[in-house]
């Protein structure tokens, strides 16, 4: 339901207009299902915390059940719904939460402040031109997963 | 002896002279006093003949004439008001002042009317007068109650609220008035009915100028009300009088001064017949004092319209009253709601940093130790001293070295904000009265050049002999330090 305050995308060109426009703002991607039940829950903090943050990031759903979109499912290598992906500057920033894959945040935030501290850390990092930075979440808050490629 | 009792006898004398001066002092004082006295009493005893002596303007030609005016004009509907450039002109507006001015006096007389009443009925029921204070009230309770000792038996109810009823009750059993004999009684009741009709007359005068207000004074009555637009004008004493008034003047004007002994008056709301006001009386208690002076303000402003007789058709009053109401709505608006406010971007704020003298004694507790400064410098061409020895472990650079007369560098606790002579002398003190010197401690120096080395400890300290001057000294001490 609150995914209806946020902008939803289905195709590749607003995905790229998106990517493209957000100036000095962090560009918090989500790719999942709305009927997903934890896609529901992270919108649900994602929603709330629009706001807050709104002076330094801005944040777009994408749908992932879409055609044109599976170019950037594959592209990030996206299996788990949701998955957040951060852009600055058309830049795509790594977050290392502890867990295996940097290049994402797999699952929902357990709470909105853990949210809103990602993305501060996320903007500082890029502000002074880093490519990764360090996760603030404890690791008690971190969804775990475990990683499988090709069945290994 | 007999000097002495003729010289006790001659100051007896001389004191019963002062008294006998005294009393005729006394005397005359007396006798003014009587005079007084007999003039009060001159009154209390007119009082007690006639009350037409006292309350003479029932009587007064002036008084009969103004009010045969108000009954005719009463009774005959006037023309429409002539737009003349003063207002003073119209005939009609100085039968206004007239009654104004006779409703003030009618006023004083009803005043004196009833201290008149009160006097004579204190006999019977002392403390009736302290409940009720209202003088018509009083007049039409003092009437009903007449000689009566049994108050219960007679009924108040029209006439006053049931808690003042209740007190008067109550207080009629334990006072300690009589009944009133018949010709005092009969002076009493013709004094309530004088009063009354004196009230009545009042009235009538009131009405009257009321009904003309919306001719005299348009713009005020748009504002205010023809009612209390009469009884500002009457208690001004006429438009133009109202019209000098400064506003906060006209605030106050009718307003019943309430104070009894020991109240403070920052308590009560200084509003006086503006209080009265439809306008007033339609804002919330919390509004009242805002609105009134606000009121008051535009009133005035009606008012100086009015005397010049500028806008007789009262477009100025309405348009003032419609900014009035306006005003008052606009108070009563509740405050916008509030937006949620979004972070602030990170880092985008320099943080302020803190100075002061709290930061710098913290800082202390982490600054360079002298001890340590002394360790850190060397001496030229000597070797150190080192903790573990020949050059290894820790160097202690000038401490423990020749000449610098200390073995132990004893610790200088934290710079306190000491006046440098204060300091100094709290060091030589220290030194000398030693009684807390820890008995290890020693003033000599063993160094491998000279042996034992005996030197004054104060001179380390820069204390000198305690005779040298310490401006001119060799050693060169500085009275302050500053770290830069």
């Amino acid at each position: 339901m609150s995914s209806l305050l946020l902008k939803t995308l289905t195709k590749k060109e607003e995905i790229d207009r998106i990517i493209r426009d957000t100036i000095d703002e962090v560009l918090v991607l989500r790719f999942g299902r709305c009927t997903d039940t934890v896609c529901l829950q992270h919108d649900d903090i994602l929603a709330k915390s629009v706001t807050d943050v709104s002076k330094f990031a801005k944040v777009a759903l994408v749908d992932v059940d879409s055609e044109d979109v599976q170019v950037y499912v594959k592209y990030f290598d996206i299996t788990w719904f949701p998955s957040t992906v951060f852009f600055f500057n058309a830049h795509h920033l790594k977050l290392d939460s502890g867990t295996a894959d940097h290049t994402k945040w797999v699952g929902a935030f357990h709470i909105k402040q853990d949210f809103i501290d990602v993305v501060e850390a996320i903007y500082r990092g890029a502000m002074k031109g880093k490519m990764i930075v360090q996760c603030p979440v404890p690791p008690e808050r971190i969804p775990k997963y475990q990683l499988l490629y090709k069945d290994v | 002896m007999a000097t002495l009792e003729d010289s006790f006898l001659a100051d007896l004398d001389e004191l019963s002279d002062n008294e006998a001066e005294m009393d005729e002092n006394d005397g005359d004082v007396g006798n003014e006093e009587e005079d007084v006295d007999m003039d009060m009493a001159d009154l209390e005893t007119l009082n007690y003949d006639d009350l037409d002596t006292v309350s003479k303007l029932q009587k007064s030609q002036r008084y009969i004439d103004i009010m045969q005016k108000v009954e005719e004009a009463l009774g005959k509907d006037s023309d429409g008001a002539e737009k003349g450039t003063v207002l003073e002109d119209d005939p009609e507006y100085k039968l206004i002042v007239d009654c104004n001015q006779l409703s003030v006096d009618i006023e004083n007389e009803i005043a004196i009317v009833h201290s008149f009443i009160r006097d004579k009925y204190k006999l019977k029921f002392q403390e009736l007068e302290s409940l009720v204070h209202h003088p018509i009230d009083y007049a039409r309770v003092v009437k009903k109650i007449g000689n009566e000792t049994d108050i219960t038996l007679v009924d108040l109810g029209d006439l006053l609220p049931s808690a003042i009823i209740m007190g008067i009750s109550v207080t009629s059993l334990t006072t300690k008035g009589s009944p009133l004999p018949e010709d005092v009684l009969q002076k009493v009741l013709g004094a309530c009915d004088r009063a009354l009709d004196l009230d009545s007359a009042r009235k009538m005068v009131l009405d009257f100028v009321e009904s003309k207000m919306g001719s005299i004074a348009p713009n005020l009555s748009a504002i205010v009300g023809s009612a209390v637009a009469a009884k500002l004008v009457g208690t001004a004493g006429g438009v133009s009088a109202l019209a000098k008034m400064p506003a906060c003047n006209v605030q106050v004007l009718g307003h019943k001064r309430k104070n009894l002994a020991g109240f403070s008056s920052t308590s009560q709301s200084r509003v006086g017949y503006i209080e009265q006001t439809e306008i007033l009386q339609s804002t919330p208690p919390g509004l009242r004092a805002r609105a009134s002076r606000l009121v008051a303000a535009k009133s005035t402003l009606a008012a100086r319209v009015d005397a010049t007789r500028g806008d007789m058709s009262g477009i100025n009053g309405k348009a003032l009253r419609e900014e009035i109401r306006k005003k008052i709505e606009k108070w009563q608006e509740p405050p916008p709601a509030r937006q949620p406010k979004p972070l602030p971007v990170p880092d985008s704020e320099p943080k302020k940093r803190r100075g002061g003298r709290r930061l710098r004694k913290m800082k202390e507790r982490y600054a360079v130790t002298d001890m340590r400064k002394m360790a850190n410098r060397m001496r030229f061409g000597t070797p150190e001293e080192s903790s573990l020895g020949d050059g290894l472990g820790e160097g202690y650079g000038m401490l423990g070295q020749a000449g610098s007369n200390r073995l132990r560098v004893s610790s200088v606790p934290s710079k306190l904000k000491l006046n440098a002579k204060v300091a100094k002398k709290l060091k030589e003190r220290q030194y000398t009265g030693g009684a807390t010197t820890s008995g290890l401690t020693s003033s000599l120096a063993f160094t491998p050049v000279q042996g034992i080395e005996l030197c004054n400890p104060q001179q380390a300290l820069g204390l000198g002999s305690g005779t040298q001057s310490t401006y001119f000294s060799e050693s060169g001490t500085f009275s302050k330090l500053k770290k830069i």
